[in-house]
């Protein structure tokens, strides 16, 4: 057994950017982190941009700290093992190699995993995922010999490797579930408009689809849809949505739903146990509810967050996180909150006959969310406009008008 | 160099002289402008630029915006114009 203060399991951007922080307010207490990858902290963003995916940028550039990093900072990284079970009694984490540490304070910053595509052979050669360097890897092996290509779920990994394949010379089909595009987060209309650059780009969209079978020998030849027509494709990536992996705690009495809950300091239900990232369900006092998001920033700065008061800051995770991305020429960003449940309205604002689109979504009588495309330079005025809990209820006029200046909204609270 | 954006930074105590944006390299990940808000914007193309407002932001954050990018798009420079990051 192996003792250590700070026990970070997960070495991505959350994990990673906790060990650092610690490192600057406690320049002697032990930092071990575990990952079952078996590189070190890079980034997952890169993985399905052109510049890396086309190789116009060095293979390295995927790195985000230098291996030097690690001992330099007296932080220990250990590749490739995964922890399987944590008993929060004897402060214990053990590992699927059997080693076993014990920790002081412990980080789980496990991110999320891709969901398994269940159809009757998913599990031929050519159907891949995108999640991890070893996921990009295979498909850039793929892309060597493949003609054609289907991309399945509509969603940012279906919107950026349709775009990605389209550039390197493929036959592109995507097939979705839906009636349109990224139904039901954005409206038709916003939906629609992302559409346009998909198929202006080549790329066959399939609506209301859904595979039965995936048909051929030992690799993929075509997927058989419900409704009886067949798609031929050497190489389909799927991305039907992630999940936080946690069954590895059950048992230990950790509070768990989607991701593993945490309060506004990211602290679990058990003591010395925190919760960071992609993997954390924590309350969010800026929205004033319990959220689960899923982007790069908002693991990052929870990270540093986390790392803070594990060395004994304790100050509140806030936090206006937004998820933005471009391919095609088309821009989108996600910010805060944009879920659309019951209870909460949806408000429109429409540029230059809808070639931009912002919709701000109301709950209450404040904005907890936006969706924007083609319009992500208004991506910070917006965050603080949320930030800000500007009251919105007899202002909805002022944001669908295009005349109206958005930092009107904030620059009067500052006055305020 | 022709799709960089340049600023130069005339802030006394500051061992930065110089910040660049890779336009070929961002891709509107924005997470400088969540370390930065200050710093950095971005423009109606969606890719980060510099704010008038640059110099008011201290080193170490400009270096964490800088170390935070995803595609490693932001470039410093030191006063002997030596490249520090990345
Ligand atoms: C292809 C791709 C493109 C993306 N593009 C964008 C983008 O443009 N903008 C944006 O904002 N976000 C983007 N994201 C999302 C972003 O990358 C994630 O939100 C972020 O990486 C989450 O960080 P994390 O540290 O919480 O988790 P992760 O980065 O997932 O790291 C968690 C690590 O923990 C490991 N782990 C899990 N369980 C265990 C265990 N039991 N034992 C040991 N190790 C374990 C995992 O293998 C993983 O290495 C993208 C994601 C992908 C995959």
């Amino acid at each position: 057994m192996t003792e250590v203060k700070y026990l970070i399991i997960g070495g991505g951007v959350a994990g990673t950017m906790a060990a650092d922080t610690i490192r600057k307010k406690d320049s002697e207490g032990s930092i071990t982190i575990i990952s079952d990858e078996p590189y070190r902290f890079y980034s997952k963003i890169m993985l399905s941009k052109p510049a890396f995916f086309l190789g116009k940028i060095p293979f390295e550039t995927i790195w985000l700290r230098k291996e030097e990093w690690y001992p330099e900072n007296k932080i220990s990284l250990l590749l490739g093992k995964k922890a399987v079970s944590l008993d929060p009694v004897g402060k214990i984490v053990a590992l699927d190699d059997g080693a076993s540490f014990k920790y002081e304070k412990l980080l789980l910053a496990t991110g999320s995993s891709v969901i398994k595509w269940p159809v009757v052979g998913a599990d031929k050669n050519g159907i891949c995922y995108l999640r991890t360097l070893d996921d990009v890897k295979k498909i850039m092996q793929l892309v060597k010999t493949a003609k054609r290509a289907a991309t399945i779920g509509g969603g940012f990994i279906s919107f950026e490797m349709a775009d990605l394949l389209r550039l390197s010379g493929k036959d592109v089909t995507l097939i979705i579930r839906e009636n349109y595009f990224w139904e039901p987060i954005l409206d038709e209309e916003s939906g629609r408009l992302v559409e346009k650059v998909l198929k202006d780009a080549g790329v066959e969209i399939l609506y209301k689809s859904e595979a039965k079978e995936i048909l051929g020998g030992d690799s993929v030849e075509s997927i058989l849809l419900n409704d009886g027509r067949k798609v031929e494709a050497e190489m389909v990536v799927c991305g039907i949505g992630v999940r936080s992996e946690n069954e590895w705690l059950a048992g230990s009495g950790l509070k768990i739903n989607k991701g593993i809950l945490a309060n506004e300091y990211l602290e679990t239900n058990l003591p010395d146990v925190w919760a960071a990232g992609d993997v954390a369900e924590y309350y969010d006092p800026i929205l004033g509810e319990t959220v689960k998001l899923g982007n790069w920033i908002h693991s990052q700065e929870q990270g540093k967050r986390a790392g803070f008061n594990m060395a004994g800051e304790k100050e509140p995770f806030k936090f206006v996180s937004f998820y933005a991305s471009q391919g095609l020429g088309a821009n989108i960003a996600f910010i805060g909150n944009i879920a659309p449940l019951p209870g909460r309205s949806v408000i429109t604002r429409k540029y230059d006959n809808g070639k931009a689109i912002i919709r701000f979504i109301q709950s209450g009588n404040k904005i907890v969310g936006a969706t924007l495309i083609n319009k992500t330079e208004d991506l910070k005025t917006i965050a603080n406009m949320i930030e800000n809990n500007i009251d919105v209820s007899d202002r909805l006029e002022e944001l669908s008008d295009v005349n109206f200046n958005l930092s009107g909204f904030n620059s009067e609270n500052i006055n305020a | 160099m022709a799709n960089q954006q340049e600023y130069q930074r005339s802030r006394p105590d500051s061992k930065i002289a110089k910040i660049v944006v890779d336009r070929d390299l961002c891709i509107s990940a924005a997470s400088c402008i969540g370390v930065a808000p200050e710093a950095f914007e971005l423009d109606a193309e969606s890719k980060a630029i510099l704010k008038n407002t640059a110099d008011s932001v201290d080193d170490e954050t400009l270096m964490m915006a800088a170390q935070s990018c995803p595609t490693k798009a932001i470039l410093l420079f030191d006063n002997d114009g030596k490249q520090i990051y990345p």
